[in-house]
């Protein structure tokens, strides 16, 4: 139950605010504040001023060489703090090591440095007389547009496996906007001089971006116009995604991508895919509602074994309804799709950034300035710990030719898990359109008509009828027990199946 | 000529054509297989929702839309449908339009509902009629007249709701594109040739107030300035100059005294006034409806018998009613239907049907911060219990407006809609749970930032700007939200608004927020509404901008902070300095830009406004570097804080470093200008206008000194 009382502040389990019938449920992952709007200055408090108090609206996290957190704020400023992973919030100490930045939205170390994105360049924050303030504030990457519109934002640095920095642009909206000028609405990397460099095109708000552990560089982007919910997608030289209104910079000197026709509109997303080739699908959608809004930031799970069974998978935050999901990815043809599952919400605030701990905890960034979330608090750090019980889940979602193969965290029931009808499936797809989001349309069932168990109980193989490529696959696992008779703690997850394998 | 081909003009997108006659129009018409342009009357709501199977209420909707109601009687339920005000007419349009519209309504204007009466039978008896209405004199028609920006009145025709109803012209590009001729549902009322039946002046007057001509609300009022008016009748007439003088005049009608008394004679026995407004003389009694079928119903009617053009649709539809009417009718029946008849349903959905389809979707702009709530009419579904009645009657009346971030305007129907708010309020009814008591002290601390749910986050609270996106104003829901909806609402935004970015704070009825009056939902939600109500404060988190509390004061060492400010640019770094002068260098020209004296800055708008207004200094004494196209050799590379925190902008030019450092004095600033002259020989330095340069003595090439004083 969500407690939030000054007395219990510092401690808040896990709990699945949206559904009723759940609460209560015993979670082995706990939240843990470190930092929220019940600190005794909010950033919205009339008495708050520059420097007189920390808003922790958090927007940026890596940590800093001597193992403290630094923190980019939205308001401009970067904080280290010590003794996060401490467990006592109140031994948290707070150093301002840089202020005056405009809206830095990602932070990340690189040698001796903090590297921040501002909205009009990537800079390299240095403390270079030791008292442990930064004095070097150096331009380190730059070249695209900066129209002065609100959601001119920049994401990122972060780095993939060959070692290059990649940052997102937002498309701008509202006054000022010039979406026709450089790059709003691309990805691409710094290079070693500074350069912005393009590589990937048809973003919108392409918020958080991380790389998985083989090193290729992934972001997630926002449902909005021409698109229909949350994708993931594969961050790639020449690759167009979905929204279409910062395209005209593919007629910019550099750009790796050329569209050979026109953009295809309201038409149901796979026709749009096969009518345009240079389209890339998300690797992954995230389903409206179902697993929350307004995708913000994603990590990969690299806790060896400290946060669960989910080494390798990634976790994707979300703002509105203030929580985490989880995605499995595979490989089909080269290339990526997979699954998404509920896993985590009762968050303070409308999550931005998420962070693992060297001790295998998650760090939590989150600020609810501008936009409503179901996490109440202005702002916020928390950090979720797992208590090494392991939870019953769907630990991964694998295509077939023929349908699907689950793998669990743990042994099933051979009897709940063998039957087809503890499953039920259906696919849908979304109209690709400029306006606004779209509905779930074509929807159609996907009888599952055979489940057979694996002889170690850990692996069940669904035959499905019924596939389509391009599809959103849903399934509803509800009927599975495991060994000890325990529900599962989701039996929801969402394959989004781009190609079916040949098997 | 042009010829349209099929799908120019089937498709529910304007027709423009520039026929020379009204025969050769129909007779192109009547020419191409299988093309209907609406050769019957057109009623909306009837095409959309009855047209495919006969049914009592869509015969229903047709008797009282086709004006049947007005000689036959026998249904007042529904809004009034009349024709228009007669008087003054030839004053206001062409008589050469009127002369051929008598002669055979549907053909000059398709889809009308106004039946051919005028059959012909007798020759001269359309410029009689004419005559006769020539002398029914109205105020004369405001000469006031104003230049007309077509292209302004084509934007305006297709955001403010024009095409709502009528045709939207195909080569209008909506920001998401043109739709598709198949994405239209039902056919637009068009109106063709507007330029032979009104000038601008009359048809600029029309629009000011349709409801004076034409008072039932079948065509109600947007309510537009003068400039709007003028725009829009421009572009409709297709004016080809800006120039009010060079518009077609109305040709003087030509009075013929011989002809009135023929005519008045005909207008009684055509029976106009049963459904225009005319004079007691040719006022016409009901006629008793006695069969149900032939008349006007039948598909050839006798000379004599009003013609409509009905389709076979239509005349089941009609039939259907007339043979299997219940009375009394539901009061649900006539509640939607009234909606129909109105057409309302254009634009709002109600219990899942009507709203714009996927073709006139494209003409709904707004606030994209608000997804489709930002663009889109609100749902009515359960209208009746969701507003005040009180409320619901200004809505109506256009008094209360709540969604300024609809480009589509709601728009006046007149005494159309005075039956609505009792009406829906009967039909919407249902057990409402009633609210506990509130408490206004919560109520006030739920609303806001401070503890609560952040309602304030989103939603605009009287003149109080929302901190993010700019939702409707919560200030008046305790007078326009009944409680018991607004309770529903609250627990589940999404079931009345699917795709609402309205997050639930008490989803499945649960409180998120367990720590105000201990997580009770209803008493909570009952807080909120009273404290509204109450119209006692507001709540708590509104930073106020005018207050100064986001201004930065300088007080130890230099403040340094980056924004958006009126002519540095985007990349502007400001530097505040505690003696009182500060600066904003252009971070990507790589030059100061601006210099001030007093007050530094309020970071108030940088930090919380959406619309990003370019900043302005807080002080005064601005003074402003000359500016030039930048120096193309010049890099910025960023800033280094020096043992003082002053910031030392750091410029690359040609692969040399100059070092550019500002400082504070008393009354002034001092600048350093510093590079390796053994590898740059010359580096051009500018200055303000305003203030008194000095180049300190000490000043050598490579390492040059000013000082800056304000005059």
């Amino acid at each position: 139950m969500k407690h939030l009382t000054p007395n219990m502040k510092a401690s808040l389990t896990v709990c699945f605010l949206l559904g009723a019938a759940t609460f209560g449920a015993a979670s082995p992952y706990e939240i843990r504040d470190i930092l929220t709007a019940n600190s005794p200055v909010a950033s919205r408090s009339k008495e708050w001023k520059p420097g007189a108090g920390i808003s922790m609206e958090a927007s940026g996290m890596d940590w800093t060489a001597d193992g403290r957190l630094g923190v980019a704020v939205r308001k401009g400023e970067v904080w280290l703090l010590d003794g996060v992973l401490s467990g006592a919030a109140d031994k948290v100490t707070y150093k301002l090591f840089a202020s005056g930045l405009h809206e830095p939205l990602g932070l990340l170390r690189d040698g001796d440095s903090l590297l921040v994105t501002q909205r009009t360049e990537m800079t390299r924050l240095r403390d270079t007389n030791g008292d442990g303030e930064a004095d070097e504030y150096l331009t380190a990457g730059n070249g695209w547009n900066v129209s002065g519109a609100y959601h001119g934002y920049v994401y990122g640095p972060k780095r993939d496996g060959r070692g290059n920095l990649w940052v997102t642009l937002n498309l701008d909206m509202g006054d000022h906007s010039d979406n026709k000028a450089a790059w709003r609405g691309w990805g691409g990397i710094v290079t070693p001089a500074g350069e912005f460099k393009p590589m990937a095109a048809g973003m919108r708000s392409p918020c958080g971006l991380g790389s998985n552990l083989a090193g290729d560089m992934f972001c997630v982007d926002q449902q909005g116009t021409w698109i229909a919910t949350t994708p993931i997608y594969h961050l790639r030289e020449g690759a167009f995604f979905l929204n279409p209104e910062g395209i005209a910079s593919q007629n910019l000197p550099g750009s790796p991508v050329k569209l050979s026709g026109k953009v295809p509109e309201k038409v149901p997303y796979p026709e749009a895919v096969r009518a345009l080739p240079e389209m890339c699908p998300p690797a992954v959608w995230l389903p409206y509602n179902k697993l929350g809004r307004s995708g913000t930031d994603l990590v990969v799970c690299d806790a060896q074994g400290k946060f669960g069974p989910f080494d390798g998978q990634m976790f994707v935050a979300e703002f509105t309804d203030s929580k985490v999901s989880r995605v499995f990815m595979e490989k089909v043809d080269g290339e990526y799709q997979g699954a998404a599952f509920p896993f985590l919400s009762g968050f303070a605030s409308g999550i931005v950034r998420l962070l693992f701990g060297p001790d295998g905890s998650l760090l939590v960034g989150m600020s609810n300035r501008g936009w409503s979330s179901l996490g109440t608090k202005s702002y916020g750090l928390q950090r979720v710990v797992w208590n090494g019980s392991t939870p019953f889940a769907i630990r991964e979602m694998r295509a077939h030719a023929d349908g699907f193969e689950l793998v669990f965290t743990q042994p099933v029931d051979r009897a709940t898990a063998g039957d087809a009808g503890s499953y039920s499936m259906k696919s849908y797809t979304h109209l690709y359109s400029g306006a606004y989001g779209s509905e779930e349309i074509q929807t159609e069932p996907n009888p599952v008509t055979r489940a057979t168990v694996s002889p170690d109980g850990l692996r069940v193989r669904l035959k499905v009828d019924n596939l389509r490529a391009l599809y959103v696959h849903e399934l509803r696992a509800e009927g599975v027990k495991s060994l000890q008779e325990g529900k599962l703690d989701y039996p929801d997850a969402y394959y989004t199946l781009n190609r079916i394998p040949k098997d | 000529m042009n010829i349209p081909n099929v799908s120019d003009v089937v498709d529910g997108v304007r027709l423009r054509l520039r026929a020379s006659s009204v025969l050769t129009l129909a007779s192109l018409l009547i020419g191409l297989p299988g093309l209907v342009l609406h050769a019957e009357p057109l009623v909306p709501g009837f095409e959309r929702f009855h047209a495919a199977e006969p049914s009592v209420p869509g015969g229903r909707l047709l008797y009282n839309e086709l004006g049947c109601v007005n000689c036959h009687g026998g249904d007042d339920g529904l809004p009034k449908r009349r024709g228009p005000e007669l008087a003054g007419i030839t004053q206001r349009i062409q008589g050469d339009w009127l002369r051929a519209f008598l002669s055979d309504p549907a053909a000059v204007r398709a889809g009308t509902v106004m039946p051919h009466l005028l059959s012909g039978q007798k020759p001269g008896e359309v410029e009689s009629v004419l005559q006769y209405l020539a002398t029914l004199k109205s105020k004369p028609e405001p000469k006031t007249t104003r230049d007309v920006n077509v292209e302004r009145g084509r934007e305006l025709f297709h955001t403010v709701g024009c095409v709502a109803c009528h045709t939207p012209d195909k080569t209008f590009q909506p920001p998401e594109g043109a739709p598709k001729a198949s994405d239209f549902s039902y056919p637009s009322v068009p109106f063709p040739r507007l330029g032979e039946k009104y000038v601008l002046t009359s048809l600029a007057e029309f629009l000011r107030d349709p409801l004076r001509l034409r008072p039932d609300g079948r065509m109600p009022r947007i309510e537009m300035e003068e400039t709007d008016r003028f725009d829009l009748a421009g572009y409709l007439l297709e004016l080809s100059s800006s120039d009010p003088k060079a518009a077609p005049k109305l040709n003087p009608f030509v009075g013929d005294v011989s002809l009135v008394a023929s005519g008045k004679q005909t207008v009684a026995s055509a029976r106009c006034a049963s459904c225009h407004g005319l004079p007691e003389e040719v006022a016409v009694q009901p006629v008793p409806l006695r069969q149900m079928d032939g008349g006007c119903l039948a598909e050839a009617p006798t000379p004599g018998v009003p013609r409509y053009g009905l389709s076979g649709a239509q005349r089941s539809a009609l039939k259907h009613f007339l043979n299997s009417r219940e009375i009394p009718v539901a009061e649900a029946q006539t509640a939607r239907l009234s909606l129909e008849a109105l057409n309302c349903l254009a634009c709002h959905e109600r219990d899942g049907s009507g709203g714009p389809d996927a073709g006139r979707r494209a003409y709904f702009q707004g606030d994209h911060n608000l997804g489709d709530t930002g663009r889109y009419a609100p749902p009515l579904t359960g209208i009746g219990r969701k507003l005040q009645p009180e409320w619901f009657a200004k809505v109506l009346s256009g008094e209360a407006r709540v969604r300024p971030y609809l480009h589509t305007k709601m728009p006046v129907y007149g005494g159309a809609t005075d039956a609505m708010p009792t009406l829906f309020g009967r039909v919407d009814a249902k057990a409402e749970p009633t609210l506990p008591g509130g408490d206004d002290t919560a109520g006030r601390k739920l609303l806001g930032t401070q503890g609560g749910v952040n309602c304030i986050t989103c939603h605009r609270w009287g003149a109080h700007a929302s901190l993010g996106i700019q939702a409707l104003d919560l200030s008046n829901i305790g007078q326009r939200l009944q409680p018991g909806w607004f309770r529903e609402y609250l627990i589940n935004p999404a079931g009345y608004r699917p795709g609402t970015l309205m997050p639930s704070f008490w989803p499945g009825g649960h409180a998120a927020n367990q720590e105000i009056l201990g997580g009770d939902t209803d008493r909570q939600i009952a807080s909120i509404y009273s404290f509204a109500k109450s119209a006692n404060g507001e709540p708590e988190g509104f930073p106020s901008a005018a207050s100064g509390e986001f201004e930065l004061l300088p007080k130890t060492h230099p403040v340094v902070l980056r924004t958006f400010m009126e002519k540095v640019g985007t990349h502007a770094i400001l530097v505040g300095f505690p003696q009182g002068s500060h600066l904003a260098y252009d971070g990507k020209a790589g030059r100061p830009s601006l210099a001030w004296q007093g007050k530094f800055f309020d970071a108030y708008t940088t930090w919380f406004s959406r619309f990003a207004p370019f900043e302005k200094p807080l002080g005064q004494h601005v003074v402003v570097w000359p500016q030039a196209a930048p120096e193309p050799g010049v890099r910025f590379e960023g800033y280094r804080l020096d043992e003082k925190r002053v910031p030392v902008f750091l410029l690359n030019v040609g692969g040399v470093r100059v070092s550019d450092r500002f400082e504070a004095v008393e009354g002034g600033l001092v600048r350093s200008v510093v590079w390796d002259p053994a590898r740059l020989k010359n580096f051009s330095i500018t200055h303000p206008d305003g203030v008194a340069v000095t180049e300190h003595p000490d000043s050598t090439p490579g390492a040059r000194r000013f000082n800056y004083s304000w005059k």
